[in-house]
């Protein structure tokens, strides 16, 4: 169920700003990898661009072996990469059910009018990451932050996808609510889930994952073991803004 | 799809309820209520594709004057029978709702609204400089071929149409493609990212509401026996369909028809004392008042008033 | 040629008068007023009332006017644009039923019928087999002094300024201790000021109807979708390729497509370079 990414020469330029510098790295199946680097380092840039939101200048990005580069967004989102955003996007004025919902339909209208959904699977999604019972007829307008966050992890979760992108999935979260997201990271991790995750929260952000790739300027500066990479004096000059 | 019985039963009164109306009311209301269910179909057009993506078009009177143009042209000017003219000119309009797509497909908000509003103004004016022998130029054409005879008959054939479009929409919005199409109104690209092909989703909208506004221009024309540009690509004419969407309820299907009748029957009403077009002045008012106080309409006030109820009890 | 490149300067500089008050919102406020037409319906019919029914001079049915143009667009600010919050489609729709409400009241006062405005300035001078009526030439001066006065007053006043940085970073403007909303307040003014005196003389070449409000709008729609936004410099321009247009094509081809130049230049600009041809942001 798991899938391998591999980024290769990856270059991004927006006018005249380099903002991915000739980036490679490779994601094996089941493993966990945080991307961390300072604020404007270009970690965002890399998730839209693998997930199709912004065409890469050049560079390839395979997913299984296979070339993604040339697909849609939504054709990337059924191959099983999917991703949460810094600041979620639930969409307003439907309930926590029918968000969920969006996420499981499959992308074909005639299937979406023929076929109703699997309401079962949607309330299991909605409970998985959390959310109680009565939570289900919510609005997002009367949810927390972490909550969002967790309705955001659900619908992405209801595409069945097998490489999550999670965006400063702490960012805005009391402690209460990083041990529920970080525990509900570590059990899809125990099934399998691939994760490549971005945080600030550097100690929130450690025991989810099994290495990490630090970047700076669009460019790699460091990859290996969480402890030296941030050991690295490159990635801490990097942090003080000094290189 | 999960249908209540409730549900089933407002329809089914609602049906019965038109049915028997011809024996209640006399021949002036039926007129009424015949512009009311025109409107109705155009609002509920316009509806399926801005109340519910939210990409507000400016232009309907565009598709609804393609599916007239197309029908009044081949039966006056060619002779084509009445059954096969209006097929032709719902597929007509279908292709002019795929021309308005385009410039959607590529740009958002304020612009679209107002692309399409260029594309009414430019319809207005290329019917009457651009082949007048056919259009019949300023002045229209009239003498077109009816369906129908008499108030009773005018009133069923616009009722069947009304009532068909409104039910098959309200099913058909109430499967999970409603909901897609009402999530494209409210975050584009969290459509995207749950994997859905938002541009086939827009296509779909496009296609249907154009359908739709096509089938009503076309047997409108068809009981008016006239038509003029004038009447049909006009602000005036706009104006009362995205009012009565409005003011009924976007985003729904029995909102933009009870906003269709409340209009309709406003006019109506206000005719013995503002009889020319000064009763726009209350008419719009009115409904500039509803639209900011209660910018979800009539329905949600509706809704609002029996929850109070539900609650007193 | 003469005939088309006076005629055409005269226009244009009227074009310019009425899109930059549309210009103006769109820049400053962020939304399209969809009942900016409605400026040149009441600010015509209002000179028309008073200048020609009651017979005040013509330089006071003008001032009249503007101070009405200006009252409705501090009206239509507060008790419109304000309580709505912001939302562009909301402003779209409700200025749009706003527009009609107005050509409505105008029929209720003065009568569906189109009324002839008598020159404002009478006489008209021969140039070269070219026919300039005074009235035309007056709206052309007038509309670049105005249009001068407003460039020194965005560049010069302090108003003008904080106009300018509303415009640039609505949020960082507040933050920098603007109040935004006596800026909007105030370019709300401005603008009908200017669409009713554009009114006037829009009337004075064409004629006082309540369904005049339509062709200027799309007019003021294509200068802000063509030029985009925040420039009076852009609108300038822009006026005056719209207004040779329609010269040029109403001489030139047929005076009845002199309108399908204008509404196939928007629509081609939106469809092959969504952003404009001088460059636009999102809204």
């Amino acid at each position: 169920m798991s899938v391998s990414l591999a980024v290769t020469g990856l270059v991004k330029r927006f006018g005249g700003l380099l903002a991915t510098d000739d980036l490679s790295f490779r994601i094996d199946p089941g493993e966990s990898v945080g991307l961390i680097g300072p604020n404007g380092a270009g970690k965002t840039t890399v998730f839209s661009q693998i997930m199709g939101e912004h065409r890469q200048t050049s560079g390839t990005i395979g997913l299984d072996g296979e070339e993604i580069s040339g697909l849609s967004t939504s054709a990337r989102i059924r191959r099983g990469v999917c991703r949460t955003y810094q600041v979620p996007r639930p969409f307003p004025d439907l309930t926590v059910a029918e968000n969920v919902r969006v996420g499981q339909m499959p992308d074909s209208i005639w299937e979406m009018i023929t076929r109703s959904g699997d309401r079962q699977r949607e309330v299991e999604l909605a409970l998985s990451v959390g959310f109680a019972k009565g939570d289900l007829d919510r609005k997002p307008s009367e949810l927390s932050m972490g909550n969002l966050r967790k309705l955001e992890m659900a619908r992405t979760l209801a595409t069945e996808p097998r490489l999550m992108l999670l965006d400063e999935v702490f960012a805005g979260l009391t402690a209460a609510e990083i041990s529920v997201i970080a525990e509900l990271v570590q059990s899809l991790r125990a099934d399998g889930m691939t994760f490549l995750i971005v945080s600030h929260d550097l100690k929130a952000l450690e025991p989810l994952i099994d290495r990490a790739i630090a970047i700076d300027r669009g460019a790699k500066v460091a990859e290996g073991p969480y402890l030296d990479v941030i050991k690295n004096p490159r990635v801490r000059a990097s942090y003080l803004g000094t290189s | 799809m999960r249908l209540r019985w409730h549900h089933l039963a407002l329809w089914a009164a609602l049906v019965l309820g038109m049915l028997l109306l011809p024996y209640l009311v006399g021949n002036g209301t039926l007129r009424t209520m015949i512009f009311a269910n025109y409107l109705a179909i155009f609002a509920i057009s316009w509806d399926v594709l801005s109340g519910r993506t939210g990409y507000v078009s400016f232009g309907h009177p565009f598709l609804i004057g393609i599916g007239a143009y197309t029908t009044a042209i081949l039966t006056k000017r060619f002779d084509v029978p009445v059954e096969i003219s209006i097929p032709l000119a719902v597929v007509a309009t279908m292709v002019g709702g795929l021309i308005v797509l385009l410039p959607a497909l590529r740009i958002k908000g304020s612009y679209f609204a107002l692309v399409t509003l260029a594309f009414m103004e430019l319809m207005y004016q290329l019917v009457q400089v651009i082949r007048p022998d056919l259009t019949g130029g300023t002045r229209g054409m009239s003498g077109l071929p009816t369906l129908t005879r008499g108030a009773v008959n005018g009133f069923y054939l616009s009722t069947a149409l009304m009532l068909a479009i409104a039910i098959s929409m309200w099913l058909l919005m109430r499967t999970r493609l409603g909901i897609a199409l009402a999530a494209i109104g409210m975050n584009e690209e969290s459509v995207r990212g749950s994997g859905l092909s938002v541009t086939r989703l827009k296509t779909f909208a496009f296609i249907t509401s154009a359908f739709i506004a096509g089938l009503g221009g076309a047997f409108y024309i068809h009981y008016l026996g006239s038509i003029a540009p004038r009447a049909l690509f006009d602000i005036n004419f706009l104006f009362t369909i995205i009012v009565a969407a409005l003011i009924g309820g976007a985003g729904t299907v029995v909102g933009p028809l009870i906003g269709a009748f409340f209009l309709t029957f406003l006019l109506e009403f206000l005719r013995p004392y503002l009889p020319g077009a000064e009763r726009y002045f209350v008419y719009g008012g009115m409904a500039l008042l509803i639209y900011m106080y209660q910018p979800k309409g009539i329905i949600a006030l509706f809704e609002a008033g029996l929850g109070r109820l539900g609650r007193s009890r | 040629m003469l005939q088309i490149l006076i005629q055409g300067f005269l226009l244009s500089g009227l074009y310019a008068l009425i899109a930059m008050g549309f210009t103006l919102i769109f820049s400053v406020g962020r939304v399209l007023d969809l009942a900016y037409g409605a400026y040149l319906l009441i600010g015509g019919y209002t000179y028309f009332h008073f200048s020609q029914t009651l017979g005040f001079p013509a330089a006071a049915g003008l001032a009249l006017a503007a101070v009405v143009g200006c009252a409705m667009g501090l009206a239509k600010f507060r008790l419109i644009v304000k309580p709505l919050g912001g939302g562009h489609v909301a402003v779209e729709i409700s200025t749009l039923i706003l527009a009609v409400v107005l050509q409505a009241g105008v029929v209720l006062v003065f009568g569906d019928s189109s009324k002839i405005l008598l020159p404002i300035v009478p006489g008209v001078e021969r140039l070269e087999g070219a026919t300039v009526p005074y009235s035309n030439l007056l709206a052309a001066v007038a509309s670049w002094i105005i249009l001068l006065g407003l460039y020194c007053f965005v560049r010069f006043t302090h108003t003008g300024r904080a106009m300018q940085a509303v415009s640039m970073d609505a949020r960082g403007a507040v933050i920098s201790g603007i109040d935004s909303d006596r800026i909007n307040a105030i370019t709300w003014m401005i603008s009908g000021a200017l669409g009713a005196l554009g009114g006037v003389f829009f009337a004075s070449y064409t004629q006082l109807y309540p369904g005049m409000w339509v062709a200027p709008l799309i007019i003021s729609v294509a200068v802000v979708i063509v030029g985009g936004i925040g420039s009076i410099i852009g609108t300038l321009v822009v006026a005056h390729i719209v207004g040779f247009m329609e010269i040029t094509v109403s001489a030139l081809i047929a005076p009845e497509l002199r309108g399908v130049v204008t509404m196939l230049l928007i629509i081609g600009v939106l469809v092959l370079r969504p952003r404009g041809l001088f460059g636009r942001e999102e809204i």
